[in-house]
């Protein structure tokens, strides 16, 4: 029962991530790889301060929020004028420099070693991972309300307008990067904050937490569920994360000869999946409009 | 009133325009020229999407050579790219309303005006601008700019791609649109025969340079026709 709640309260910190990387690829045309990076780095850091300096659990998160999304505001700075596959390969690499700080600054992080125990902010006895799965899920709920309002917004329409064409949208008076930095730092920041809220999920932190799979899980999650709705990414994540990593990881009965397997096989079945859809459902699994062409003012009459 | 001064620009290394000087009034001002003479190149760096290596730009007065592109709608300038001028994810009043904040009209009042102008874009309100016609895109990205009320509009080759009689009702609608709002129109354009019945005053490009510059009427067709022959 407890690895239960544990499960799915891990699949809502996924599902979070999803949503804000709806916001930022879906809406706004940001490829952002470094998604385990921004996590990762909200979760260390979280468990340092917790760990390490003995700060209130509440503090920690405030604080290594601030630092996240400074970081994001100075990363965002340099790499978001630039083109995507060059924004592409910056946050990848970011998020490659965090897990290698994180495994050679053993004075703050125990390397290899490993981070524990973060202990979750209050306790209320049996009942505490229940009430925490709860605020998660509070959490996720008010994401799925934002983003909802966001896409009726005028801001709204302006990200799809960047996403589309930003020279376009900027000779019709946008400050397109300004727009672009804004809500690059703060859905960064949150995907940190998420990081901070799975650290006392995890109790116990390793560097292999922060593979470049939990980056690819969401970003999967994003096109099996289609970048137009952020319903369609949260479904991905039970495809990617629920099916996969926790019902045939942990449930699915496999003896022991095979368990070495499953972790390939859960990527060969990703990939799969994947192509599955974009043959068949290019625009995302509910999504059954075809994938938009790129080209404007196609003439298909 | 724009002022171009000794205006050279490009892409990065290449450089494609070389000392330019005009200044546009309140008429339609042609850029004639032929396939990669700069035309588009003029419109971007007057619309400040490519940056000026060299010269100046003034707009009523003022200095923009190194204002950023989105404070130009602002100060009344509308600009329509020779392609890719609609967000194709976006319904056409969606595109319609990105921009439609400058002036002192109501949106609803400058929608009325562009539909009554163009009625197909009204029975096409809520199509994906990306499933237009190009025609149909043409209309949309010249509706977009005047729901900006600009003082001036640079326009790129709007008939790009169109069938003839289409390109005399666009022809038609911009000179009715000139007349109505005495907004000032900077027009690139491939078909010279059609542009010199609108338009005020030509300035023809050859390989980045002025090869002439003189009202429509004092023109000389031959030095027209040298100017597309290079
Ligand atoms: N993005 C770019 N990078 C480098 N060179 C470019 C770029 N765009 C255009 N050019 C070059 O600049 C020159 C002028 O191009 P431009 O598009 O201004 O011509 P044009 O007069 O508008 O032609 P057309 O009538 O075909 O539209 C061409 O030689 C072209 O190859
Ligand atoms: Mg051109």
């Amino acid at each position: 029962m407890a690895y239960l709640i544990f499960s799915i309260s891990l699949l809502l910190i996924y599902m979070g991530l999803a949503q804000l990387l709806h916001v930022q690829f879906g809406m706004l045309g940001i490829p952002n790889f470094g998604v385990v990076g921004f996590w990762g780095f909200g979760m260390y850091g979280v468990a340092v301060f917790n760990v390490q300096f003995g700060w209130p659990f509440l503090f920690a998160l405030v604080i290594t929020c601030l630092l996240v999304a400074i970081l994001a505001y100075g990363l965002g700075m340099l790499i978001l004028r630039l083109e995507g596959q060059a924004i592409l390969c910056a946050t990848l690499a970011f998020s490659a420099i965090v897990t290698l700080l994180v495994i050679t600054e053993k004075w703050l992080t125990f390397g290899v070693v490993g981070l524990g125990t973060i202990q979750y902010p209050v306790r209320i006895g049996a009942a505490t991972e229940i009430i925490y799965f709860m605020l998660l899920l509070l959490i996720i709920g008010s994401f799925q309300l934002a983003i909802n309002k966001l896409h009726q917004s005028r801001l709204g329409r302006l990200t799809i307008a960047i996403r589309d064409n930003e020279e376009l949208a900027a000779s019709l008076g946008k400050d397109t990067f300004k727009t672009k930095l804004i809500l690059f730092t703060l859905t960064s920041c949150l995907m940190g904050m998420l990081g901070g809220l799975s650290a006392p999920l995890n109790q116990f932190l390793t560097p292999n937490m922060l593979v470049p799979g939990v980056t690819f899980a969401v970003w999967i999650a994003l096109v099996l569920g289609g970048k137009e709705n952020t319903f369609g990414a949260m479904l991905g994540v039970f495809i990617t994360f629920g099916l996969f990593d926790i019902l045939v990881e942990t449930y699915l009965p496999v003896s022991p000869e095979y368990a070495v397997m499953v972790p390939n096989f859960k990527l060969f079945l990703y990939g799969a999946v994947l192509v599955a859809v974009l043959v068949y459902r290019p625009a995302g699994i509910l999504n059954n409009r075809q994938a938009h062409t790129r080209w404007p003012n196609a003439d298909l009459s | 009133m724009l002022n171009v001064t000794r205006l050279s620009s490009g892409y990065g290394e290449v450089n494609v325009l070389n000392d330019i000087t005009f200044s546009v009034g309140n008429e339609i001002f042609a850029v004639l020229g032929a396939n990669g003479a700069g035309k588009s190149t003029l419109l971007k760096t007057l619309a400040k999407l490519i940056p000026v290596t060299q010269g100046h730009i003034e707009w009523q007065g003022r200095d923009i050579t190194r204002a950023p592109a989105y404070s130009l709608p602002a100060q009344g300038v509308a600009y329509v790219p020779q392609e890719h001028n609609v967000f194709s994810d976006l319904s056409v009043a969606e595109n319609l309303s990105v921009g439609a904040l400058t002036g002192s009209r109501t949106r609803d009042e400058k929608l009325d005006e562009i539909y009554e102008l163009f009625p197909r874009l009204a029975d096409r309100k809520d199509q994906f601008a990306g499933s237009l016609s190009g025609g149909e895109g043409q209309m949309l990205a010249v509706s977009r700019a005047l729901m900006q009320d600009p003082s001036i509009i640079l326009l790129d080759e709007p008939s790009a791609g169109l069938s003839p009689l289409f390109v005399d009702t666009l022809f038609e609608k911009i000179s009715e649109i000139r007349q109505q709002k005495s907004v000032t129109i900077v027009l690139a354009e491939q078909n010279a025969t059609k542009t010199m019945e609108i338009a005020d005053r030509l300035l023809v490009l050859s390989l980045g340079e002025v090869h002439l510059l003189k009202p429509v009427k004092e023109l000389d067709m031959k030095q027209l026709m040298e100017a597309y022959h290079i």
